[in-house]
């Protein structure tokens, strides 16, 4: 059949194709932004941490007593659940800190050198008060200088992240620098700090004790590789024989505090993903009724060709393209609503533009769906033999 | 009646006849309203107007006043230090005024000292916070004044969960190992979404469960729990000088709301914070620019940037679904309309009139409108299910109250009948002659 005379049968039924191709083009803008959210949410939550991510858990606790939120009782109490923590086997470190890592917002201040305030100010860099045993916690690589030890507890020596490092003083070798934070004795290997902060991998790491644990603060524990879970089913009751007045949070680890992170992007995604299954379903099920019911309406036409000579191959072949050519012709506006639908989308939420190559592979995957759908009535409409279809004739 | 009836059995016979196609349409319109409902349902909750009787008079005030030399800094912190609030209270042209900030504790029960205590959210605000908001007492009432005093106004739920019943004023409570006395019990009360405090998208969040003085919350060193911003803030930290430190300095917290009831007023107030950042730049102070906000209680979300992008761009989503759906399902039902034609036709050929045949399509209409809310609604609570779970901070918003579903069921009628429209017209004035020769 002729793409001709495809296209005069179509005209016959204004509005039916009307409908047809409208609904074809929504679905194909709708797939293609969804399929466009859920890759960047996917890239987002792949990003590079530096952190090893299944080796990490943390749990956020707060002593339930007043009195024990303030020093000196605050530290004593800490160390006691750090002795406890490290006991476990399968523990390889373990330390509080004000805050974790990978988080959305948190504790943050302006930092800049000391005489190079105007040039050198970076406005939130989330920082860490915490103890010796991070950088072991958190894996982190020493780039320069030294890292901080028992010795710098409560001193104002801070060690910074290398991108930030960079960021603030440029070419210059930081080591010895004054900021307003503190003096720098060392630079350590990026981690993803905070998702809000200026930049994600800033971060602020010193040895000054928390004044009070109003919030409360994080355990963060290193475990050797495969025991997350073992250490997990101990870590609340060590904790709580440790200080029983203690309010003790869900213990995490950090790929969980990760998807948390993102949730709400990786929620979004998942979401339209579900509704871009559903609106192929929807675009095979008119296939399939529309195939279905045309086929009953052709049949004496069906009956005359196949009389006449035609193959069953060609009669399949010629339902099959007409559901080709309509989706096709309802793609190529579905290309002008995926443009346009990206522009709204992009008003509320941020998403990337759509590369030239995803409309066609979604015209494909819509096309895959719409021959399966139409496989079954177009194979209907071969069987009808040519006496009984044109019986009435 | 009887006619009714005798319509509503034609269009069962009818659905007997092809039930495939009959199952298919219902099947895609219910999804397409499913979800275009679970998601109107969240739309609903979060952008409606808690307050409709006061919401045009309530409005959270805030001025540029951080500290630092910056020219393109026009837009306001969006919490407020102490000074900043004791500067824009106590005009006189707000019919009420309160300042104030979440935080949270553990309380026990002064008999039951034993117990582990339980965590409780906090609302430091002041006297007038109750009168801004509608807020119903149950038993006492507000604190006479703003001044600090181990006071407090529980909710009812608190009640019951600390003293198992709700008559408690008098009682005494240890938050945070403080003695407080109860003065006031509230009723039942919520604010969905909570517009007086939305820092930190947290406006689906229930309302809280105690509610403290400011002035003792500064004496006792609570602070917020939401946003504490400190600009240019010098302190070693030792919490005896906290109370002197966080009145003293930009230890900015306040979320400052207050009641203007006329336009004039509202004009008026304004002028008032004008005025004021006059005076301010003149001593010396307020050195960014002037750029006063006053929000109504309306636009707060949008103010504080506090609304929920996810849900904005799903309901684009969801609502072309429901257009796809509806264009599909209108596509599907002609078929099937076309596949009846010879019988409407042989009906009009026996004398049918053509308002005869729309009472028949009428009652058909009717019939798929009640198939497809049941499915609908079930189609809804899933997908608001799946959305409170990818979701969770959606989660208060997911009822249904009956206004909700009358309106989601004349919804639905409206658009089965807007899908059976074009099928109906083109089967009940096509011409006869040809119709029939087939």
């Amino acid at each position: 059949m002729s793409v001709h005379l495809i296209i005069k049968s179509l005209l016959r039924r204004k509005v039916v194709t009307a409908l047809l191709l409208l609904q074809l083009a929504v679905t194909l803008g709708l797939v293609v932004n969804s399929l466009l959210l859920a890759s960047a949410a996917k890239e987002l939550v792949e990003q590079p941490t530096g952190l090893a991510l299944e080796q990490i858990l943390t749990v956020r606790v707060k002593p339930t007593s007043a009195s024990m939120r303030n020093e000196p009782a605050l530290s004593e109490v800490i160390s006691r659940q750090l002795a406890a923590i490290r006991l476990i086997p399968g523990v390889e470190a373990a330390e509080y800190a004000n805050q974790t890592p990978l988080r959305q917002g948190g504790s943050s201040s302006n930092l800049f050198e000391t005489d190079r305030q105007d040039e050198s100010n970076v406005d939130a860099v989330p920082y860490y008060n915490t103890g010796s045993q991070i950088f072991q916690v958190l894996g982190t690589q020493l780039i320069a200088g030294r890292e901080l030890t028992d010795l710098d507890k409560g001193t104002q020596n801070i060690i910074l992240t290398e991108k930030l490092a960079k960021q603030v003083f440029g070419e210059q070798n930081p080591i010895g620098k004054s900021t307003n934070q503190g003096t720098v004795v060392g630079v350590v290997s990026d981690f993803y700090s905070q998702r809000y902060a200026t930049d994600q991998s800033y971060g602020a790491i010193n040895f000054v004790p928390m004044a009070r644990a109003e919030m409360g603060y994080q355990l963060m524990i290193r475990v050797a590789p495969g025991q997350s879970e073992a250490v997990r089913k101990q870590l609340t009751d060590v904790i709580r024989n440790a200080e029983s007045e203690m309010d003790i949070g869900t213990v995490m680890r950090m790929d969980e505090n990760r998807d948390e992170v993102f949730r709400a992007e990786i929620g979004l995604a998942t979401l339209l993903a579900v509704l871009s299954g559903l609106m192929l379903l929807v675009a095979m099920i008119s296939a399939y009724s529309h195939a279905h019911f045309h086929a009953l309406q052709m049949q004496k036409e069906v009956g005359i060709k196949r009389a006449l000579g035609a193959s069953k191959a060609r009669v399949l072949l010629d339902v099959l393209s007409e559901s080709w050519l309509t989706t096709a012709i309802g793609a190529g506006f579905g290309i002008l609503v995926c443009y346009g639908l990206n522009i709204s989308l992009a008003k509320v939420i941020s998403i990337p533009a759509v590369p030239v190559w995803l409309p066609l592979l979604t015209l494909v995957l819509l096309l895959l769906c719409v021959t399966l759908a139409t496989w079954y009535p177009a194979r209907i409409a071969t069987r009808i033999s040519p006496a009984t279809a044109t019986k009435t004739l | 009646m009887e006619a009714l009836l005798h319509n509503l059995k034609l269009s069962w016979f009818s659905i007997k006849r092809a039930p495939l196609p009959y199952a298919l349409t219902l099947l895609i319109l219910s999804l397409g309203l499913g979800t275009f409902f679970s998601n109107a349902t969240l739309y609903y909750w979060m952008n409606r107007d808690p307050i409709p009787q006061k919401s045009a008079t309530l409005f959270m005030a805030r001025i540029n006043s951080t500290p630092g030399d910056c020219t393109d800094c026009f837009e306001p912190p969006r919490v407020m230090s102490y000074m900043d609030m004791q500067k824009m209270s106590g005009s006189g042209i707000p019919s009420a005024e309160a300042a104030m900030f979440s935080s949270d504790a553990y309380a026990k029960t002064v008999e039951n000292q034993q117990a582990t205590p339980s965590q409780v959210e906090l609302r430091v605000t002041q006297r007038d916070f109750f009168k801004l908001f509608d807020v119903p007492f149950l038993h006492g009432e507000t604190w006479p004044d703003n001044k600090a005093r181990m006071e407090v106004v529980i909710s009812k739920n608190t009640a019951l969960k600390f003293f198992s019943r709700t008559d408690v004023v008098g009682q005494e409570m240890l938050i945070d190992d403080k003695l407080y006395k109860v003065i006031g019990v509230l009723d039942d009360w919520a604010m969905l979404p909570r517009l007086y405090d939305v820092n930190g998208r947290r406006s689906a969040e229930p309302a809280e469960d105690i509610y403290i003085p400011l002035e003792t919350a500064y004496d006792l060193a609570i602070q917020s729990n939401t946003q504490n911003s400190y600009f240019d803030v010098d302190w070693d930290g030792n919490m005896a000088t906290y109370p002197q430190m966080a009145r003293t300095n930009f230890a900015n917290q306040l979320q400052f709301w207050v009641q203007l009831d006329s336009p004039e007023k509202v004009q008026q107030y304004q002028q008032f914070l004008k005025n004021l950042v006059a005076d301010e730049k003149a001593a010396g102070r307020h050195t960014r620019p002037e750029s006063n906000k006053l929000d109504n209680i309306l636009d707060v979300q949008k103010a504080m940037r506090a609304t929920n992008e996810q849900l904005d761009a799903f309901a684009l989503v969801a609502s072309l679904f429901l257009l796809v759906c509806v264009v599909n399902a209108s596509h599907l039902s002609l078929n099937r309309y076309m596949a009846n034609q010879y019988e409407f036709s042989l009906r009009r050929a026996l004398g049918a009139s053509r308002w005869q045949l729309q009472g028949q399509i009428l009652a058909d209409v009717l019939f798929s409108s009640v198939l497809a809310f049941a499915a609908a609604l079930l189609f809804a609570q899933l997908g608001l299910w799946t959305i409170n779970s990818l979701l969770p901070s959606t989660r208060a918003l997911a009822g249904w109250d009956w206004q909700m579903v009358a309106v989601m069921a004349l919804f639905v009628v409206l658009i089965s009948y807007l899908v059976t429209l074009y099928p109906a017209l083109k089967t009940s004035f096509s011409p006869l002659n040809q119709q029939l020769k087939q």
